[in-house]
């Protein structure tokens, strides 16, 4: 129920037996299955979702009803609405599964428990929110100064498994193309 | 809140857990419903569907499946079963609202099983230590689900539990099957609230309620 998330708190900040064992009692398993939501928009973020299993992603729809997917999650990754997380504000993101989903929830006073107690909770939780800017500065400066095939080239060469396991359209509302764009795209990258 | 949150209901073929499974089905809830008797489970599923063709509802597999799924998991056994079932559940409840409902009555109705310094609920907190354990729904009876108002008065129907949010959320859910929720206070105080189903239940039998009676406070 939660081994992945442990293997992978344990590469960030080895923890004792005993940590372990303190840490369980905080955490909140979730399954999820496809199309479920684990979060909508206007509603608070009470929790960030470790992945077990499954695909999540995270995305937002403007005024037209067209769909912005901010981040895609799979095993082993963090998702959230960070900035609802943080703040308590309202979400402005919608959080789904594309697979059915087990999940190891954090809630607020959870991680906010698990900050006071255990140093190494700290840690953790700065290498993943370091993690998460660093993706997010790389994304940023693809999207505003990368032509469109390097950008799709470097996407599928950093997360194959996503290009794979993820339908097509989502893959395109993730790079702001319309599908016909990316599978232009795509035809134009294969015939090289 | 418009994240729809799913709520594992266990015993759901009992009065209680039937008459809440059918109430909580109007709400933006997807319902996971358990109980030992499968051929009285399928029927239940169906007789919600054909109601209100909108009820997000499902039969489970088992008690630990339609837990780990849950948001919040509603225990509507008796007293006597709370054990068993808590330790199949005791992992996935982790973290999650867990709802006692149950009054600890004797066979007689003359009183209370439980020892006088704990209650139904405390008993279960000590069985799932990292679950939030709420009171609720137990000085209501299951004939005042489908008629929430009595008399011409909405019931009170009261909560007690020691994690505000908790109490919130399930606040929410008591509004939603129609009662005029009322947060009395923090775990302990349900030793009193099962006592006072204790007492309403003694005085139907004396002055022949016929199960259609609850509680109201009056105050200005």
């Amino acid at each position: 129920m939660y081994e992945l998330f442990f293997q992978e708190f344990n590469k960030k900040a080895p923890l004792t037996g005993e940590e372990e064992t303190l840490i369980k009692t905080y955490l909140t398993p979730k399954k999820l299955r496809r199309k479920q939501y684990l979060l909508q928009e206007g509603d608070v973020c009470k929790a960030i979702a470790f992945i077990e299993k499954g695909a999540l992603r995270a995305y937002s729809v403007d005024d037209s009803g067209d769909t912005h997917i901010i981040q895609f999650g799979l095993e082993g990754w963090i998702i959230s609405d960070l900035y609802s997380f943080l703040t308590g504000e309202p979400a402005t993101y919608n959080i789904d599964a594309i697979e059915d989903a087990e999940l190891v929830l954090i809630s607020k006073s959870a991680h906010e428990e698990l900050l006071r107690k255990l140093p190494k909770y700290e840690t953790f939780t700065r290498l993943n929110i370091t993690g998460a800017y660093l993706a997010m500065q790389k994304r940023l400066t693809s999207i505003i100064s990368s032509p469109l095939e390097e950008r799709y080239a470097g996407f599928s060469a950093l997360y194959p498994e996503i290009v794979q396991r993820v339908p097509q359209h989502m893959i395109a509302a993730y790079m702001g193309l319309t599908p016909e764009t990316l599978s232009r795209i795509r035809r134009r990258i294969s015939s090289k | 809140m418009k994240t729809r949150q799913t709520i594992a209901v266990i015993g759901a073929t009992g009065n209680m857990g039937s008459a809440i499974s059918k109430s909580l089905s109007k709400g933006n809830y997807r319902l996971l419903l358990k109980a030992n008797k499968q051929e009285e489970l399928d029927p239940l599923v169906k007789e919600i569907k054909t109601k209100n063709a909108d009820a997000d509802i499902e039969a489970a597999v088992c008690p630990a499946e339609a837990g780990w799924e849950a948001d919040i998991i509603i225990l509507a056994v008796p007293f006597g079963a709370e054990n068993e079932v808590a330790k199949k559940i005791k992992e996935v409840a982790n973290q999650k609202i867990v709802i006692s409902i149950a009054n600890p009555l004797s066979e007689t109705y003359n009183g209370l099983v439980t020892a006088p310094g704990t209650s139904a609920a405390e008993e279960l907190q000590k069985l799932l230590p990292n679950s939030k354990v709420i009171k609720a729904f137990n000085t209501t009876f299951a004939a005042n689900f489908s008629t929430p108002v009595i008399d011409g008065k909405q019931a009170d129907a009261f909560i007690a539990g020691n994690d505000e949010e908790a109490l919130q959320t399930v606040a929410e859910l008591v509004a939603t099957a129609g009662f005029n929720p009322i947060v009395a206070g923090d775990l302990s105080v349900s030793r009193t609230l099962e006592h006072m189903q204790l007492l309403l239940i003694q005085l139907g039998l004396k002055y022949n309620y016929n199960w259609l009676a609850g509680w109201k406070i009056l105050h200005n």
